[in-house]
């Protein structure tokens, strides 16, 4: 077996299962593996979080983890940092491992943030010494100011996590693992630790990230492995690797789609004016048959989105709704989408007398391919979330 | 496996999508991870994270007392409180006259049985639960797992130091001075530290999986004041026992097998002959019996390896059961 070069993580085969019955043990259950071992009829129950996991990073690299919950990404980093241990296979780490599964676990509410410097900064692996050397840089980043003093159960949760991240910002590790740690935090600071975490990662740290925020993974990681129901889906780049997830929680969603709301959905279609390919900038319309029971006022919605239910746009209008068959026509302008694919959602708020749910609750109806130049990158470390303005005109008939 | 990093120059450069059917159903036998180590190793690891040790154990100090307008204080204020209820109850002449305690006063013959039994009382005590007061870290953080028995051991150990200074007000209320065979009191201290901690480290991997302890720890520790040489004296165990063989003249066994019954007793609990050490040296001045003393010694050992052993087993499980 060579020695890996510090930095770099090798995982092997690796298998991890979990009780999938309480996670307490009884009395109870010990009485019945009892008997289960003596009798032997059925097996123990637990389930496979990960299975035959495989992939290597190399120093200096950046990999995400994505997937979505549940898929196993928070174990294979438990693993991989040594808070817990697979079920079967191998896996190395080269190198010092700097780990920030949860920002604030480590923190005490009751010492004040000074004395939590200390303590979380040795519990993540730094020495007294070259905490307080760094310490000024920590409490600036944090931009804790005075409040530096004051019982950290007196923080706000947003300080506690700008105190907690702050710490792990400065470890300096070969490797360093982070677990969704950017979901709280006001804008400003998640963009100040992307840009932190960048500058880690040009400094020829590895890092592992996991997430299940795209536009983040996407401005921090050039590769990405995509865990899905315990297994590796894809591997590759992370622009690939991402926009197969989208599409792959896109179909899932589709499948979501049932005739819950009261009004039905007949057809639906995006298409260029034209007639040709849906592209970049084209002229372009949305047709969507539908049938009302009723007629009544509502506010029609139509959104493009790419994978999630969150909206990269929404337009929307107020108007009239006949009963029966009958037909929105909405004309985009031009599509302001680079190459791609999408999913139209749709939805129509307001509710029938007597009834609670809306005529059409928010929901994938088709998606698309559109055509046209790839995406354009933002810089390195800044996510994409750039707000898209699309002119419209709408027609209800 | 290893040949993708080896042999594909463009490695992860492009889109690898897994064929799902090539997934087994279940790990082939080969590759199941077994959880060894050698006790010697993690040892030699728990020194290198000794620093992280000690910082919990500064973290645990300090709450102790954070929010008590009286503050640290109340590390020497409480066990002189103790002392004052002893000094009291103890005063009772009737007491006095059921242990026979070699002319020194109950008081103080007592009050050194119980502070070496509260240290030990408290270390297995908050030691034992320790995993579960720190599931936070424990499931969060990477190190040493027994770094948090160990520490909440050390904190222990400091409010018992603290806890010490009372003992020397005893001495003047009686007008007395601690001999100087005091001096080994700090050894029969560590002989006691290596027992507790045996006891907590394997106390606290059970702990954490089978919660029913949690609640009969508490009552175990009640009973065993009462099986250790706290509140009476250690030469109620017999230096001699009599097994078989032999005969009997005027009550007395003379000749056949005998057993040192007190160096039996020190192997399976070594409180005894610590508490009866301590109180050999520091009140009479005597030299500690020998036997009962290295037993001791042995039995702590024993309880250490074997304690390390069964949490370095089960530490596999801890962060996923926490």
């Amino acid at each position: 077996m060579p020695t890996l070069p510090n930095g770099s993580i090798e995982v092997e085969h690796v298998w991890k299962k979990f009780r999938s019955d309480k996670t307490v043990p009884r009395f109870y259950d010990q009485v019945t593996r009892l008997t289960r071992r003596v009798t032997d009829r059925s097996k123990p129950g637990y389930r496979w979080v990960l299975k035959d996991v495989n992939f290597t990073v190399s120093p200096g690299e950046s990999l995400a983890l994505i997937g979505i919950n549940g898929s196993g990404k928070t174990t294979l980093l438990k693993i991989l940092s040594q808070v817990t241990y697979q079920t079967a296979g191998r896996c190395t780490v080269a190198g010092r491992i700097g780990a920030l599964l949860s920002v604030t676990s480590g923190l005490h509410p009751d010492l004040n943030g000074r004395e939590n410097i200390f303590l979380y900064g040795a519990v993540l692996g730094m020495g007294r010494e070259d905490i307080r050397r760094k310490f000024d840089d920590i409490v600036d980043f944090a931009e804790l100011n005075d409040a530096i003093d004051r019982q950290v159960k007196f923080y706000s949760l947003g300080m506690q996590m700008r105190l907690g991240f702050s710490i792990a910002a400065f470890l300096e590790p070969d490797v360093l693992l982070v677990d969704e740690v950017l979901a709280v935090g006001d804008a400003n600071f998640q963009q100040k630790c992307l840009k932190r975490i960048g500058e880690i990662v040009r400094d020829g740290t590895t890092l592992l990230y996991v997430s299940h925020d795209l536009a983040s993974v996407e401005a921090s990681c050039e590769r990405a492995v995509w865990l899905s129901d315990a297994v590796v889906r894809a591997a590759g780049p992370t622009k690939d690797v991402v926009t197969m997830y989208r599409t792959a929680v896109e179909e899932n969603s589709t499948l979501l789609n049932t005739k819950d709301g009261v009004v039905e959905v007949l057809k639906a279609e995006l298409r260029a004016t034209d007639g040709g390919q849906l592209r970049s900038e084209c002229e372009s319309e949305v047709r969507l048959v539908l049938n009302a029971p009723e007629s009544a006022m509502a506010s029609f919605y139509i959104g493009i989105s790419q994978g999630t239910a969150f909206p990269m746009f929404v337009i929307d209008h107020q108007a009239t709704m006949p009963e029966g068959d009958f037909e929105i026509v909405c004309k985009l302008g031009y599509l302001p989408l680079p190459k791609g694919h999408y999913s139209l959602w749709t939805a129509i708020t307001g509710h029938p007398k007597g009834k609670k749910d809306p005529y059409l609750p928010w929901q994938p109806v088709v998606s698309f391919e559109a055509f046209g130049p790839d995406r354009m990158e933002p810089p390195e470390g800044v996510m994409a979330l750039t707000p898209v303005y699309v002119g419209a005109t709408w027609e209800v008939r | 496996m290893t040949d993708l990093a080896v042999d594909q120059p463009d490695k992860g450069r492009r889109l690898v999508v897994t064929d799902l059917s090539t997934i087994p159903a279940e790990p082939s036998e080969d590759i199941l991870y077994t959880h060894k180590v050698s006790v010697v190793a993690s040892a030699r690891n728990l020194w290198a994270h000794r620093e992280i040790m000690y910082t919990l154990a500064e973290r645990d100090f300090r709450v102790q007392y954070k929010q008590a307008a009286l503050g640290v204080a109340w590390a020497v204020l409480s066990p002189v409180a103790t002392l004052l209820i002893f000094v009291v109850v103890f005063s009772n002449s009737s007491v006095k006259a059921a242990f026979p305690t070699q002319g020194i006063p109950y008081a103080l013959y007592t009050f050194v049985g119980i502070l070496c039994w509260s240290f030990f009382s408290q270390a297995l005590g908050n030691g034992g639960t320790s995993l579960l007061t720190n599931k936070a870290l424990l499931a969060k953080t990477q190190f040493p797992r027994e770094c948090f028995p160990l520490e909440t051991m050390l904190v222990t150990a400091l409010n018992t130091v603290i806890s010490w200074i009372p003992l020397a007000l005893l001495f003047v209320i009686f007008g007395r001075a601690p001999k100087l065979a005091t001096i080994w009191v700090p050894l029969f201290m560590v002989v006691e530290v290596v027992f507790a901690a045996g006891i907590t480290l394997a106390v606290s991997s059970l702990i954490i999986q089978m919660r029913d302890l949690q609640q009969v720890l508490p009552i175990i520790i009640s009973l065993g004041i009462f099986i250790t040489p706290v509140i009476w004296p250690f030469s109620w165990v017999p230096v001699h026992y009599h097994l078989f063989g032999g005969t009997e003249v005027n009550g007395h066994w003379i000749g056949g097998v005998w057993v040192n019954l007190q160096a039996v007793y020190g192997f399976f609990n070594p409180l005894g002959p610590i508490i009866n050490s301590v109180r050999q040296t520091m009140l009479l001045g005597h030299n500690p019996s020998l036997w009962p003393l290295t037993t001791a010694t042995i039995g702590a050992l024993c309880y250490l390896t074997f304690g390390y052993r069964i949490f370095k087993r089960y530490e596999v499980n801890f962060a996923d059961i926490a």
